[in-house]
């Protein structure tokens, strides 16, 4: 199930939270509320984390991360990788990263197999995302755009990517993740997907925006209700010729 | 047909704003003039600016009446611009030439008073007075006020099109609609209020419904507009009332699904023939539509029992019509989702099939198809679903559709819905917080969800500087076994130590008398050491002797009282000690007495006792008050001493000084405070005569 969300009326919420298979981050804000949204539907299964990234509120923008590890910027102070180091489960390993391109989230999209990253990225940083979050790596664009992590998503069932990907780029993008794509948009029409929604194989979470087309998409290819979720190509079709052309 | 426009026109008739009645609009005119222009004006100035004056009176006037005008001219819609559908309906509803009249009536008021301000200001450049150009401006400002009260009738009609045009339903004629028509009494309003939340008044007479309602609902991720219409009756067109011309219009112009509605039962109070009938006179309008017939009621007539004649009847008309049908109920609810799902399906299908024919959904082909990988390699990429969730979603609670996450009622309002809360669900941090006293007050301690070996240790207060150090910047995640290794060597090398004292301990050769002196001496020596050290004289103010006695230091040995005893301690001879250093003493003194009359040199002969003693002192202290005086006073000196090489060098030096010193005195310089009479009184007042003033 996706849930919609809203973080002190912005309806941005991936840059206020990530979201893996075995931890999630959420900011730390005014009230609880936000994260109880989080906790609600994940503390059962998984720890959510508050946390702020060297103070700033941008947890999901600044870290990027997987099941495995957890990826900080060099900013991020003793004190958070500290209570991190706390809070996470003892598998996840957490580090510190040396880069210029601070915000990490914005410029990594991964899952727990592969991830797709910014192409100015430092060789080192790409050797310790594939050394700590345990995946191969590619540098791409999506869309002409360098930021991978802010307009695409994915996950190990599926992803979305920027709706103006060309369907040559879709094909290659998917050939390389190894998941299913299509184009789609959050927060109606916004194409900032990272921005938008925190997915992961079993829950989603998306801005207050989002219309129900663009919900019953990300369920559908993140299969979030299992496999018997409903199909784009066939059971979707009609609506989103009609909204979209 | 029309095309619809790129960018869909969004309706909205709110925004225009309140038309004046004739006389507010005369009174806002002159009170803005009268506001906004100067009013004082004297015959004595010169006839240019009293022309312009009321020139721009008139100009003024003539302004504000166009804006006002203007305003409302453009603001009101125009009927060949908008939709076809909105062009029609205010003509049934306002009549479109009484509309255009009065809009057209206004206009030509605006041109009329701007010629007629023309006419004035060309006449006021030829007023020769004051009261001339007045009563021109009179004569203007009283012709425009009399232009716009002739159009009384056109404000009054307009401000009352205006009312009525701010409530029209917010209708999109683009959008997916599906509309309801039929006789009046059928069920159309109460299939609306089955299928949406639009709330439409349901009677049980005819025209209840006397206008356009419009509703929405949700259906395959889309938005729907439903449309409920007034009821129609079967006669010619020309005799059609308003009410049913407005169904007319909607189901001429919108493109739309179409539910006609037939009541089977006749309890509206019309028979199945006529309700056929009507369907064939309109049948024209549902052309391009798609069309499903409803029969309604079916809870008091069931489709299976109606007569023969009327069910052939009603079958035939479908046929004809090529429409599918369909029976339902709004009391029961039986067949109202089919109903509904049939005719968005159909509409959707519609409207889809005419998309794809065009361009335009080239563009979102990547958004419609899914992009399935070709595998890369032998390497499977499985999903990672924990465990808990996979049993959770087994249970219905994760991932299905009727999961409702169950909340508690904490920081909300009390509902009429309180009582489903289910209080046995896990408590979040925000029924916490609203517990604790509510966002702002409750700050959550983070350190409670950490998940450490020892748990007992999550509260733990940890440094973050100590000893001006950093502890992050030495924390070594391998200290304890370092730390176990350390105290292991620690051990061992003590247990080795032991080893090798075992055999040797150290005896001793002196009996117990020896011992002790032996430790007495070593304490002695001890004390004494310490005590030498604590009086050495380096570094340490010294005391003045005279000072010292009186003390009692117990490091001091004192004045010769203490001598004594000291000595005696010591186990040193002291008989005589005393008496030899008074002797010293006074020796020393007098000896000194007499050197310092030696040293004088001086005839002391004569001079009194105390007169000889000052004199001494005087003669003592001489070189040192000289050198004291010398840094006290300011007083000339020595040319070495005020660093010139002699008297001619000073010389030069002090000619130098009063040379400087000249050239500024008695100067007016950029620091001197002035303060100047600029008229002076003196030379100003009083009676003048001929001549120039300055020579008083």
């Amino acid at each position: 199930m996706a849930t919609r969300c809203q973080y002190e009326s912005s309806n941005e919420i991936g840059v206020f939270s990530a979201l893996t298979n075995s931890y999630a981050l959420c900011a730390i804000g005014g009230s609880e509320n936000f994260y109880s949204i989080f906790e609600q539907e994940l503390a059962e299964h998984i720890p959510v984390i508050h946390t702020s990234i060297s103070g700033v509120r941008m947890v999901g923008n600044m870290t990027v991360g997987n099941r495995r590890g957890l990826l900080v910027p060099s900013t991020t102070t003793d004190q958070e990788l500290q209570h991190l180091r706390n809070s996470l489960p003892d598998g996840v390993v957490i580090q510190r990263v040396e880069e210029r391109l601070s915000a990490l989230g914005n410029c990594v999209a991964c899952n727990d197999h592969v991830a797709l990253i910014h192409t100015d990225l430092d060789r080192e940083t790409e050797d310790i995302i594939s050394d700590v979050l345990g995946v191969e790596v590619f540098r791409q664009t999506v869309a002409g755009n360098a930021l991978v992590g802010s307009y695409c998503k994915f996950t190990n069932q599926g992803g979305v990517v920027h709706p103006r990907t060309t369907v040559e780029d879709i094909e290659e993008l998917s050939s390389l993740t190894c998941v299913p794509l299509v184009a789609g948009t959050v927060n109606r029409g916004s194409d900032v997907l990272g921005g938008g929604m925190v997915v992961n194989d079993w829950a989603a979470f998306v801005g207050m925006d989002t219309t129900s087309t663009e919900i019953s998409v990300v369920e559908s290819i993140f299969k979030l209700k299992g496999e018997e979720g409903g199909d784009i190509v066939k059971d979707m079709r009609a609506s989103l010729i009609d909204q979209l052309s | 047909m029309e095309i619809a426009p790129l960018t869909p026109v969004v309706y909205n008739f709110k925004k225009i704003g309140p038309v004046p009645s004739a006389t507010d609009m005369v009174d806002i005119v002159l009170t803005r003039t009268q506001r906004k222009t100067p009013t004082v004006i004297h015959p004595g100035y010169k006839i240019s600016r009293i022309r312009s004056f009321y020139m721009r009176k008139v100009k003024f006037t003539q302004q504000t009446i166009a804006e006002r005008l203007g305003n409302i001219v453009e603001n009101f819609p125009r009927l060949n611009d908008i939709h076809p559908f909105y062009a029609d309906l205010m003509n049934i509803l306002y009549d479109r030439d009484h509309y255009k009249l009065a809009l057209g009536q206004i206009n030509t008021a605006k041109g009329l008073i701007d010629s007629l301000s023309r006419d004035y200001i060309r006449l006021l450049k030829y007023g020769d007075s004051l009261y001339r150009c007045k009563q021109l401006k009179r004569a203007a400002l009283g012709r425009m006020c009399t232009i716009i009260k002739r159009q009384k009738s056109a404000f009054a009609y307009l401000e009352e099109v205006r009312k009525h045009l701010s409530r029209l339903p917010a209708l999109d004629p683009h959008t997916r609609t599906l509309l309801c028509t039929g006789y009046p009494n059928v069920g159309k309003s109460s299939f609306m209020n089955k299928v949406t939340r639009a709330n439409v008044d349901v009677q049980p007479y005819a025209f209840t419904t006397k206008s356009l309602f419009v509703g929405h609902m949700d259906h395959r991720y889309l938005r729907w507009q439903v449309i409920d219409t007034p009821g129609i009756l079967d006669h010619p067109l020309e005799q059609r009332n308003t009410i049913e011309m407005q169904a007319i219009t909607a189901l001429a112009h919108l493109q739309c699904a179409v539910m006609y509605f037939v009541d089977a039962s006749e309890q509206c109070g019309y028979t199945v023939e006529q309700q056929v009938s009507l369907f064939k006179s309109i049948k024209p309008l549902f052309a391009n539509k798609q069309l499903i017939v409803v029969i309604n009621k079916i809870d008091v007539q069931p489709w299976e029992t109606l007569e023969k004649t009327k069910k052939s009847l009603i079958t035939e008309m479908c046929e004809a019509a090529n429409c599918t049908m369909m029976c339902m109920s709004n009391v029961t609810e039986q067949g109202v989702m089919d109903v509904k799902t049939a005719a968005c399906d159909k509409l959707l299908q519609a409207r889809v099939e005419k998309r794809v024919v065009g361009k335009k959904v080239d563009e979102v082909m990547n958004r419609l198809q899914v992009f399935h990988p070709a595998p890369r390699d032998d390497e499977e990429r499985t999903a990672f679903i924990p465990e808990s969730v996979a049993q959770a979603r087994k249970e219905g609670r994760v991932g299905s559709a009727d999961h409702k996450v169950k909340k508690t009622t904490a920081g909300y309002g009390v509902t009429k819905n309180d009582g489903d809360v289910d209080m046995d669900v896990r408590k979040t941090e925000r029924d916490i917080m609203w517990e604790m006293g509510g966002p702002g007050v409750y700050s959550m301690d983070y350190r409670k969800n950490y998940l450490l070996e020892k748990d007992e240790e999550k509260f733990d207060a940890i440094p973050e500087i100590m000893d001006g150090k950093n502890i992050a910047d030495f924390v070594d995640p391998e200290i304890d076994l370092k730390l176990a290794a350390l105290e292991a060597e620690e051990d061992q090398r003590m247990a080795e130590n032991q080893a090798k004292n075992m055999g040797e301990e150290p005896e001793s050769d002196l009996d117990s008398d020896e011992e002790e002196a032996f430790s007495k001496i070593r304490t002695k020596k001890a004390t004494s050491r310490e005590e030498s050290r604590i009086n050495r004289k380096q570094n340490t103010p010294v005391m003045p002797r005279n000072v010292r006695g009186r003390k009692k230091d117990k490091h001091d040995v004192g004045l010769l009282d203490s001598v004594e005893g000291h000595l005696d301690g010591l186990g040193v001879e002291s008989s005589g000690v005393k008496s030899n250093v008074r002797g010293r003493k006074r020796e020393r003194r007098e000896r000194n007495d007499d050197s310092v009359a030696e040293e004088m040199d001086l005839d002391t002969t004569g001079m009194s006792k105390g007169a000889l003693k000052k004199m001494k002192k005087e003669k003592k202290e001489a070189p040192k008050r000289e050198n004291s005086l010398a840094r006290s006073h300011s007083r000339p000196r020595e040319p070495s001493q005020v660093g010139l090489r002699d008297e001619e060098a000073k010389k030069v030096a002090t000619k130098k000084e009063m040379t400087a010193k000249r050239a500024w005195s008695g100067l007016s310089g950029e620091g001197d405070q002035r303060k100047t009479v600029h008229l002076v009184k003196w030379m100003n007042t009083g009676k003048k005569r001929n001549g120039t003033h300055n020579k008083r």
